[in-house]
C-alpha cells in the first residue's frame, strides 16, 4: 500500500505551463493563496467582519514596520527548519510526517544541557546544544526510516503516531524528571544566560537562529543542485525505478534522507528552545512539524520557496496572534487561511486549467 | 477486569466506524487521512443538533451528513483537482479544526445544556456471562450496529456487484474504465460513505462516550483508524480487531493512570502499539521492502 510520492508535487512544474520554471512556480504558489484569502473572506464577512479591513490590519501587524517584521521572521524561524525537514524528506519520496517529534525531542535536548551545563561558555555551549538536538531529532526518524527501508511499513503512519509519542515521552520527561524547583506548570529549569541565542534586532525573539535556518536552506539549495548525491535524492524520488535501473539504492536515500529530515527538524527545535522558549514546556511546538509540510508544499520542495513559503506562514501566526488579541476575531482563522492553502497547494489547479483547455 | 472490558467494548465503536469507512475508501483506491477532520466535524454536529433538538437520533444524522459533507469537499479536491491525498487530508484536519475553533470563538469545550444522549441497552441474562456479558451488554444502539456492520460490510466487499466494482476502481483505473465503470465516480462514493461512516464515529464519540464536545476529543483517534485498516489489509474483520486492540490500550492506560503509573507516558502506548503491530504485520508479511517503492 504506497501512496503517491510527495515528489511528485514538483515534477513537470516548468513543463506543463511552458513558462519558465520561477514563474510557473510562482504562480502555483500564488493562486492557493489567492483562493484560501478569498475563502477567508467569506468566512469573516459571513461572521460579521469585514474582510478587507481585517486584512489591512493582519498585513500592518505582520510587514507594517521593521518591529512587525521581526516577529513574523521570529515565527518563520521554526518553519524554515520544519519545512526543510519535510522538504528533504519529500524530496527523496519520503513522506514523513514525523517532523514534529524531532522538533520537541530536538527542543528538549537543548533545553536540558543548556540548564545542566552552566558551566560552559556559551562559545561552546551554543554549539553543543544544537549539535545535541540535530542528533536526537536525527535517531528519532530512525526508527521508522529503518522500518521503512527493511520493513515496507509505510511511513505516513509510523512517522504520524511517533509525533505523539515523542510529545508524550517530551511531556513526561519533563514532568517526572526536569521539572522546574517550585514550578508546577510542566516547565523544565531556564536555561544557563549564556546558551540563550543571541538576538540580532531590537525585539528578543528574532535571534541568529534565523540565520542558521538560511544557511540551512543555501546549503540545502547548493547540494542538491550540484553534488551527485544531491541529484541521486531527487532522481529516488521523482522516479524510484528509473533511479534504481541507474544504479541509485533507492532505499538508502530514501532512509538517509529521512534521518536528515529528523536531524534538521532536531536543529530547529534546539534553536526554538535557545533562541526563544528558554526552557523546554509542554505544548512546545503548536504544530510546527505540520505547519512545516505545508511551507514545503508551497515551495514544491525546492530551497528557495521555503523561504517566501515560511514567512507567509509566520506572518499569519504572528498578525493573527495580535489581531485576536484587538479585535477578539479567534486565531483559528490561520488555522482555515493555512489549511485551505495546503488543500488547494496539493492540487494541481494550474495543471488541470490547462488541460481543460487544451480538450475544449 | 470487567470494566475495562466494557469500556473498551464502547470505546472501539468510533474507531470501528472510521475504520470501515476508511477501509472502503482505502479499497477504492483512496488513502483517507481526513478522517480525524471529518470526525471532529461529526462530533461538533451531533452536539449542536442533539442539544438544539433534544433527540440524540437527529444528532447522529446529522454527524453523519456533516461527515458526508466534508468527506465530498475531500473527494472532489483529491479526484477532480488532482490533489495528492495525504497532503490533501492533512489541510482538511487543519482546515476543519480551525473552521470549528473559529465558529466556537475558542478552543476548548462546548457543552450546550439538553444534549441527548444514546441510551445504554441492558440485555438481561447475557449481561451475567463473564467476560463476554460486560463486553456485549450495556452498550448505545449504535454500537451494537456498529458491530452488525462489520461482518455486513466484509460479506458485501466480496459478493455484492457494489463491491467487485468499488474493488476493481481501486485496483486500477484503467481496468475500471475498460470494464465500462466510472473509476473517479465509485472513487467519489467511496470517499462520502468514508466520510459518513468517520462522521457517524465522531457522534458516537461526543454523544455515547463523553456526552459533550472539545476541540480535542477526537485526539487521534482519526489517525488510529487509518492505522487500523492498514494493520488489517483493509479486511473488515481483522480491521475491526485492530480498532478493539487498541481500544483495549486505551482503557488499560486510562486505568493505569488512575493508579498512579504516570500519565504522560503510559498516554504514549496505544500509539507504539500501533507502530508495533505494523512492523509485526510487514514481518509476517515479509515481502522484499523493495517491491514497494516501485
Amino acid at each position: 500500500m504506497s501512496t503517491a510520492s510527495p515528489a511528485s508535487v514538483e515534477r513537470g512544474a516548468s513543463l506543463r505551463l511552458g513558462l519558465p520554471g520561477f514563474a510557473a512556480a510562482l504562480l502555483r504558489a500564488l493562486i492557493p493563496i489567492a483562493i484560501a484569502l478569498v475563502v477567508g473572506a467569506i468566512l469573516l464577512a459571513v461572521t460579521g467582519w469585514d474582510p478587507i479591513s481585517v486584512y489591512r490590519l493582519m498585513a500592518q501587524e505582520a510587514f507594517g514596520d521593521w518591529a512587525a517584521w521581526q516577529g513574523t521572521l521570529a515565527a518563520a524561524t521554526p518553519l524554515l527548519f520544519c519545512g526543510l525537514a519535510t522538504a528533504i524528506a519529500f524530496r527523496a519520496g519520503a513522506f514523513n510526517v514525523g517532523v514534529d517529534g524531532s522538533f520537541v525531542l530536538g527542543g528538549l535536548a537543548a533545553a536540558w544541557l543548556g540548564a545542566e551545563l552552566t558551566g560552559l561558555s556559551g562559545w561552546l555551549l551554543i554549539p553543543l546544544c544544537m549539535i545535541a538536538a540535530a542528533i536526537v531529532g536525527g535517531l528519532w526518524s530512525l526508527p521508522a526510516a529503518l522500518l521503512r527501508t527493511r520493513l515496507g511499513v509505510d511511513e505516513v503512519v509510523s512517522t504520524l503516531m511517533l509525533n505523539y509519542v515523542a510529545i508524550g515521552l517530551a511531556s513526561w520527561i519533563v514532568n517526572s524528571l526536569l521539572l522546574a524547583n517550585g514550578s508546577a506548570n510542566s516547565a523544565s529549569d531556564p536555561i544557563a544566560p549564556q546558551a540563550q541565542l543571541p538576538t540580532i534586532g531590537s525585539q528578543a525573539t528574532m535571534t541568529i537562529g534565523l540565520v542558521i535556518a538560511l544557511v540551512a536552506i543555501v546549503l540545502f539549495a547548493l547540494w542538491s543542485t550540484r553534488s551527485s548525491s544531491g541529484f541521486e535524492l531527487r532522481l529516488a524520488g521523482l522516479n524510484p525505478r528509473f533511479a534504481e535501473a541507474t544504479g541509485i539504492d533507492v532505499l538508502k536515500v530514501l532512509g538517509g534522507a529521512m534521518v536528515v529530515s529528523g536531524l534538521v527538524g532536531g536543529l530547529g527545535g534546539g534553536v526554538h528552545a535557545l533562541g526563544v522558549v528558554h526552557r523546554f514546556v509542554d505544548g512546545f511546538s503548536p504544530g510546527y512539524g505540520f505547519t512545516g509540510i505545508a511551507v514545503a508544499l508551497l515551495a514544491r520542495n525546492g530551497a528557495w520557496g521555503l523561504i517566501p513559503a515560511a514567512v507567509l506562514f509566520g506572518a499569519l501566526a504572528s498578525a493573527g496572534a495580535t489581531v485576536q488579541l484587538i479585535s477578539a476575531i479567534p486565531l483559528d482563522i490561520v488555522d482555515v487561511l493555512q489549511g485551505t492553502i495546503t488543500i488547494l497547494a496539493a492540487a494541481q489547479l494550474v495543471g488541470l486549467w490547462r488541460r481543460r483547455k487544451a480538450a475544449a | 477486569m470487567n470494566q475495562i472490558l466494557s469500556s473498551a467494548a464502547l470505546a472501539a465503536t468510533p474507531l470501528i466506524l472510521a475504520a470501515m469507512g476508511g477501509l472502503i475508501n482505502r479499497r477504492g483506491g483512496i488513502v483517507n487521512i481526513a478522517l480525524e477532520g471529518k470526525m471532529l466535524l461529526g462530533a461538533v454536529f451531533a452536539v449542536l443538533v442533539s442539544a438544539s433538538t433534544g433527540s440524540w437520533v437527529l444528532g447522529m444524522v446529522a454527524a453523519g451528513v456533516a461527515g458526508l459533507v466534508g468527506g465530498a469537499v475531500f473527494t472532489f479536491c483529491v479526484t477532480r483537482l488532482g490533489a495528492n491525498e495525504i497532503l490533501a487530508g492533512l489541510g482538511f484536519n487543519t482546515l476543519a479544526a480551525g473552521l470549528i475553533g473559529y465558529a466556537l470563538k475558542d478552543r476548548g469545550t462546548y457543552d450546550p445544556s439538553g444534549i441527548s444522549v444514546p441510551p445504554q441497552l441492558h440485555l438481561p441474562l447475557i449481561a451475567d456471562i463473564p467476560v463476554l456479558g460486560p463486553i456485549v451488554s450495556d452498550k448505545d444502539p449504535v454500537t451494537y450496529l456498529t458491530w452488525l456492520l462489520v461482518p455486513l460490510l466484509a460479506w458485501a466487499l466480496v459478493r455484492t456487484r457494489a463491491g467487485l466494482r468499488l474493488r476493481a476502481a481501486g485496483a486500477s483505473q484503467d481496468v475500471a474504465h475498460a470494464l465500462g465503470l466510472r473509476g473517479l465516480a465509485i472513487r467519489d462514493a467511496s470517499t462520502l460513505v468514508a466520510g459518513l461512516l468517520a462522521g457517524l464515529g465522531g457522534g458516537q464519540l461526543a454523544l455515547a462516550l463523553v456526552g459533550l464536545f472539545n476541540t480535542g476529543m477526537v485526539a487521534g483517534r482519526g489517525f488510529i483508524a487509518m492505522a487500523a485498516f492498514y494493520f488489517g489489509r483493509a479486511r473488515p474483520l481483522p480491521t475491526a480487531i485492530g480498532c478493539a486492540l487498541f481500544a483495549l490500550f486505551d482503557a488499560i492506560q486510562i486505568r493505569l493512570q488512575q493508579d498512579g503509573v504516570p500519565t504522560q507516558l503510559v498516554s504514549t502506548i496505544p500509539y507504539l502499539v500501533v507502530v508495533g503491530v505494523l512492523a509485526f504485520a510487514a514481518l509476517s508479511a515479509r515481502r522484499p521492502a523493495k517491491e514497494a517503492t516501485a
